[in-house]
């Protein structure tokens, strides 16, 4: 069991290691969001900022215009704070930097709304430029982060605080826009990602209690390949999403729009976090917000209730 | 391309008569989008023009990737770059009447993705001077003997980011940074003095570990030499803080009265490129 920001730490280097082009801007953070075993490899290729995001946004951007990869890492919430940095300085010079956003959604607990990552996804959602990517372990992670280091797209990578187990097989192939269905089941395509595809998985054997034998499709990576989701949604009648985010903005919304626009006759429900979140210790905090794997059954049951095709046992 | 002799005199001459006739382009590019911004543009015209047409080593033929960066991270002034460019015969003189225009290069803001002689996109103001730092760090990180020029607004530097950039940039001794601060003394709403006052610059400047010079910044024989002392100084970033005019035509004449907006009327328009042309 690893945090996806732990995987990142091991991967970066290695990626660095291949390209030389790799290089970190760092926001007085290395420690919290895993890139000080770069600094200690490449420290000629670490440029450190200081607690100041924007100017590290700026000077990420320069990095790219001028042909390097930079990862410019804090925690997602400061990060992507500085939308208007990051719309004009990334988005619309279109430079190739990677935006790593760490301690995504509930999970950084104790410290509480101020430091948590939950509306990165709705305000990195409305670059059009902008690449999205977040690791449900740390298989995943690996892929990610040679598909990063070879790419030059604008890219928010986001990732989480908690220790996750790897949910992928290691033969599991990364591929951008696909969605990756982690169980293949009838009654209900479940969507979700990052730490909450294990949060899922774990619902898996209370719920084939209740008769419940739910599709999980892990969204690690928007924009979403419209017809490879076709393909999954064609098999369900009903789609239901969570996530470790504001409900409105994040892969809810994405997905919505493209049941829509795939004229899809499908029943839609969607689970997150409702408030700006609180203090607390991240197993209270995740079962007040119904996002652990008793909550999270619990609200796909109460979905499935008023879907009169669903047979949902006590 | 235009050529310029080595000699000193010659040189000013021509530097003089390539200014004026940038101001003849973007005041016509302006008048003609019925919108952009007089003053801001006709400010540094004089130090573009020496940035351009002397101490840069900037061509449109050139990757910016292998030369020297030009960032202007007052956005609003781009009318002064895109005539630099028409002057310059980079830019073909028939987009003066595509300023501000639906689908053309020579967007109301520099936008880099449309126009490949824009190193950088700007626009809202304050994060120029970052894209410059990290182009600048890249550059000795390649081992380029290049040097990255960014303009900022007076008015700019009440950015929060600014500063942030400001003190990166002097500990970290970005030696081949050159900022020039466009110091009209006119923002938006008024009087820089009046809106949040500055002074005192220079020792801000200082104290952030900068190597400052001021300058009349429409002497181009002040604005030369201030560069190249700039470039003599190889432990510190170098600001040179020019002090202009807003709506700077001649050394006898502004328009708009300095202020930050505004257009010219039909009336005004004739009589500012009478001037110039006389002037020529």
């Amino acid at each position: 069991m690893r945090a996806t920001r732990d995987w990142f730490e091991d991967a970066l280097v290695d990626v660095a290691g291949e390209h030389d082009r790799v290089v970190v801007v760092n926001c007085d953070l290395a420690s919290a969001t895993k890139t000080a075993k770069f600094k200690k490899t490449f420290p000629e290729r670490f440029f450190e900022c200081g607690i100041a995001e924007a100017n590290a946004i700026g000077v990420a951007a320069g990095l790219a215009q001028e042909g390097y990869r930079p990862f410019v890492a804090s925690f997602g919430h400061f990060l992507t704070g500085k939308y208007l940095e990051i719309f004009q300085s990334v988005g619309l010079n279109d430079s190739g930097v990677v935006l790593v956003g760490t301690h995504a959604g509930l999970a950084i607990g104790k410290d509480g709304p101020t430091q948590m990552g939950l509306r990165d996804l709705a305000l990195m959602r409305t670059l059009p430029n902008m690449r999205i990517l977040h690791p449900a372990d740390g298989i995943e992670t690996r892929q990610m982060l040679s598909f990063v280091a070879g790419q030059d797209q604008p890219t928010y990578l986001r990732l989480c605080r908690q220790a996750q187990r790897e949910v992928h097989r290691p033969n599991y192939r990364f591929v951008f826009g696909q969605p990756d269905v982690v169980h293949h089941g009838r009654d209900v395509a479940v969507f979700t990602m990052g730490g909450m595809v294990e949060v899922l998985l774990d619902t898996l054997p209370e719920l084939a209690g209740t008769g419940i034998d739910p599709t999980i499709v892990n969204v690690s990576s928007l924009p979403l390949d419209r017809d490879a989701l076709a393909d999954v949604l064609g098999a369900h009648r009903h789609v239901w999403v969570v996530e470790d985010h504001f409900i409105k903005g994040g892969i809810a919304d994405e997905l919505a729009r493209l049941v829509l626009e795939l004229d899809q006759d499908v029943h839609f429900g969607v689970w997150g976090v409702p408030d700006y979140g609180q203090a607390g210790s991240p197993d209270d905090l995740y079962a007040r917000y119904q996002l652990d794997p008793i909550g999270v059954a619990g609200r796909l049951r109460k979905f499935l209730r008023r879907q009169p095709s669903i047979e949902v046992k006590s | 391309m235009i050529s310029v002799t080595d000699d000193t005199g010659p040189r000013l001459d021509h530097m003089r008569k390539f200014a004026n006739q940038s101001r003849q382009v973007l005041l016509e590019m302006i008048y003609h989008a019925n919108s952009g911004h007089v003053g801001s543009s006709l400010s540094c015209v004089d130090i573009l023009s020496v940035l351009k047409f002397d101490q840069m080593n900037w061509s449109g033929s050139v990757p910016r990737t292998e030369s020297d960066v030009f960032v202007l991270s007052k956005g609003h002034a781009v009318p002064a770059w895109y005539a630099a460019l028409i002057v310059s015969g980079e830019l073909e003189a028939d987009h003066t009447k595509t300023l501000r225009t639906i689908d053309s290069q020579l967007q109301g803001h520099p936008d880099r993705r449309r126009c490949d002689l824009v190193d950088v996109s700007t626009g809202a103001l304050g994060q120029g001077l970052s894209i410059s730092l990290g182009r600048a760090q890249a550059k000795r990180l390649k081992g380029q003997d290049c040097y990255v020029y960014c303009v900022a607004g007076d008015g700019e530097t009440q950015e929060g980011q600014v500063w942030e950039a400001l003190m990166y940039a002097g500990v970290r001794e970005v030696a081949n940074l050159i900022l020039f601060v466009d110091y009209n003394r006119s923002q938006n709403d008024g009087a820089v003095d009046e809106i949040l006052p500055l002074h005192p610059l220079v020792e801000k400047f200082a104290a952030f570990r900068w190597h400052v010079q001021e300058i009349d910044g429409h002497a181009h024989a002040e604005i030369r030499d201030a560069i190249i002392n700039a470039k003599r100084n190889a432990s510190q970033p170098s600001v040179i803080i020019a002090r202009t005019r807003k709506g700077h035509l001649g050394e006898d004449r502004v328009v708009l009265n300095g202020s930050h907006g505004g257009t010219l009327s039909a009336d005004e328009f004739r009589q500012a490129i009478d001037y110039l042309r006389a002037a020529a």
